[in-house]
């Protein structure tokens, strides 16, 4: 398991221009604590410059914590970070992190040999790997004359090259068609759960996280701002719950006959008419009443049903928080 | 130690530079080295009208200066040429998006760095041959050479040259510079190490300086070897003071690179 508690990093930076710049303390990430078990899949997500990337690049030892602790299998991550770099990989998005000049499999080859990986092993390994990324009829063409969606793919076999226990993935999917992303889900998942890999994953596309993620950690302006699984970020995020209704009959006046006999059990209940829908924003669980407000006042319910909130809205709706609380 | 690192990196370079940069680049590299030929002979020939001073024989230990300064020249070249290789090995790495996933692995850094420099030492020598075959006409006299000698000169010369390229990488790397840092140094060294003539003929101070970069010494100890036909027992307080210093200069290297390589990372995203 991971356990990072406390990190932190301090970059100084030159401001200004000429000889004589300035130094300036820019606190990149204040204060992160999260854990990384073995066949899960972790989200970080952050809101406006939060941190996610100096947080990987401290968890993958390319970068050095100004403070806090790390530890990868009870090895001490920031005192030995070689014995880290042995049991994790890192896929980043795009198209860097490969030689554009060396053809896939030459890619693979020497990433095996910087990783030391055994002879015998490593040319199954790669046959096995360009297979996975469907490469494997262009493992001798240069990777220049790749397409983007190419180069991702082979960019995830690199990650795969060592046989990691833990791998990162700075928003993998990334200018991936939608086919190639639903396939490349679906390995993530694999190697997850059938092959027991912890995970750590930033990713701008919410369903994405959503499908994935077994536990999920928000971060803002360098701090962990909340946790948890996505029913528990969405529950927690909106404490109030959204209903949708359709009639067999639409009009103002049903309307406000609802929301009159709503608010006996929910003084703060809300409800709106929009696109022959009724839509009702309510503190309390009122299916049972709604359904019999309905009843009384003799109207046939077509469709009815308890709106679950998306990660997507939660993490508007924080970001919408964290800037009202910045500008208040 | 299995020396994966060392081959991968060398395979890798080579396959780099032999798609990146065809044939072509090969006569070009050659090419300067007939054009530092050509351009010794000349002045030899038509500045100095083929007559030395008499304090160059009395420092030099030989009236030669076609032979001198096309040794010179082309130790120069290799100077220039390695430097260039190692010393950019990792800003290139920067600059074409591998940095990252090469830092990730827990790799051999002194491997990675000899790899670079013995593929740059394969491609140099080779040069440098056809340099010396050219500089044949032009009077260049080899008939003294110890070439067991020289060749020790030769493995120290590039341990001294591996030295200052790491201290001039950590540069490169720090300022993201390659064009001003490196072409200020090459100028340098090619003013001060006694390429073209003795550094006895520069200022006191400047002599000073010129001591403590190990290509001076190695520049003299390769032209002893081939030119006087010095044994190398001769020469072994010029071998204990080249290996010396270069090995001040790989420790410093080393240790202003890993901090540079740090620098560098976070800079990528900051």
């Amino acid at each position: 398991m991971i356990i990072a508690e406390h990190l932190k990093k301090t970059y100084i930076v030159k401001q200004g221009k000429g000889l004589f710049r300035e130094k300036q303390e820019i606190q990149a990430v204040r204060d992160i604590s999260l854990q990384i078990e073995k066949g899960k899949i972790v989200g970080l997500l952050g809101i406006n410059g939060a941190g996610k990337t100096t947080t990987i690049k401290m968890l993958t030892t390319l970068l050095s914590p100004t403070e806090g602790s790390y530890f990868l299998d009870d090895i001490d991550g920031v005192k030995y970070p070689v014995e880290i770099k042995k049991r994790i990989n890192m896929i980043a998005g795009g198209e860097r992190m490969i030689y554009w000049r060396l053809t896939a499999y030459e890619n693979l080859w020497y990433y095996g040999q910087i990783y030391n990986v055994s002879n015998n092993v490593l040319k199954e390994r790669i046959d096995t790997l360009l297979k996975l990324v469907g490469l494997e009829n262009k493992k001798d063409v240069p990777v220049e004359t790749f397409s983007k969606g190419m180069k991702q793919r082979l960019q995830i076999a690199r990650g795969l090259i060592n046989d990691p226990q833990y791998l990162f993935l700075d928003e993998p999917t990334i200018g991936l068609d939608a086919v190639v992303s639903k396939e490349l889900r679906s390995h993530i998942k694999h190697l997850a759960k059938e092959q027991n890999k912890g995970i750590l994953i930033t990713s701008h596309y919410m369903g994405e996280i959503e499908e994935l993620c077994d536990y999920i950690y928000i971060m803002n302006d360098g701090v962990l701002i909340k946790k948890g699984t996505v029913k528990e970020l969405t529950t927690e995020t909106f404490n109030r719950k959204n209903y949708v209704l359709r009639l067999d009959k639409h009009s103002k006046e049903i309307t406000e006959c609802i929301c009159d006999k709503l608010k006996v059990v929910d003084a703060t209940v809300e409800v709106k008419d929009e696109n022959d829908a009724i839509y009702i924003n309510s503190r309390e669980n009122i299916s049972m009443e709604l359904s019999r407000a309905c009843m009384e006042a003799g109207l046939y319910i077509r469709e009815m049903y308890e709106k679950e909130p998306h990660l997507e809205d939660a993490i508007i709706r924080l970001s919408r928080e964290v800037h009202h609380e910045a500008v208040y | 130690m299995n020396l994966k690192v060392l081959y991968g990196t060398m395979k890798k370079e080579l396959m780099i530079k032999y798609r990146a940069y065809p044939a072509h680049f090969f006569v070009g590299n050659t090419l300067t080295g007939l054009y530092t030929v050509l351009g010794a002979w000349m002045m030899w020939k038509f500045l100095f009208e083929g007559n030395m001073a008499q304090d160059f024989s009395e420092i030099t230990g030989t009236g030669d200066y076609i032979s001198y300064v096309v040794v010179g020249s082309l130790t120069y070249l290799f100077v220039v040429r390695t430097c260039l290789n190692v010393s950019r090995s990792l800003i290139t790495e920067l600059r074409e998006g591998t940095l990252e996933s090469l830092m990730l692995a827990p790799f051999k850094r002194a491997e990675y760095f000899l790899g670079s420099m013995l593929v740059q030492t394969l491609t140099t020598s080779a040069e440098i041959i056809v340099s010396l075959i050219i500089a044949i006409p032009f009077g260049i006299d080899l008939s003294r050479a110890d070439m067991g000698a020289f060749l020790i000169a030769f493995i120290v010369s590039l341990y001294a040259f591996f030295g200052v390229s790491m201290v001039l990488g950590s540069i490169m790397l720090y300022t993201r510079d390659t064009y001003i840092s490196q072409n200020t140094l090459f100028a340098f060294l090619f003013l001060v190490c006694g390429i073209s003539f003795p550094v006895q003929y520069l200022p006191e101070w400047l002599r000073v300086i010129a001591e403590v970069i190990p290509v001076t010494e190695a520049v003299n100890l390769i032209r002893v070897t081939l030119l006087s036909g010095s044994g190398i027992s001769e020469q072994m307080q010029s071998v204990q003071y080249i290996l010396l210093l270069s090995t001040a200069y790989v420790v410093v290297g080393f240790m202003q690179m890993k901090r540079c390589e740090e620098i560098a990372l976070e800079k990528i995203n900051g």
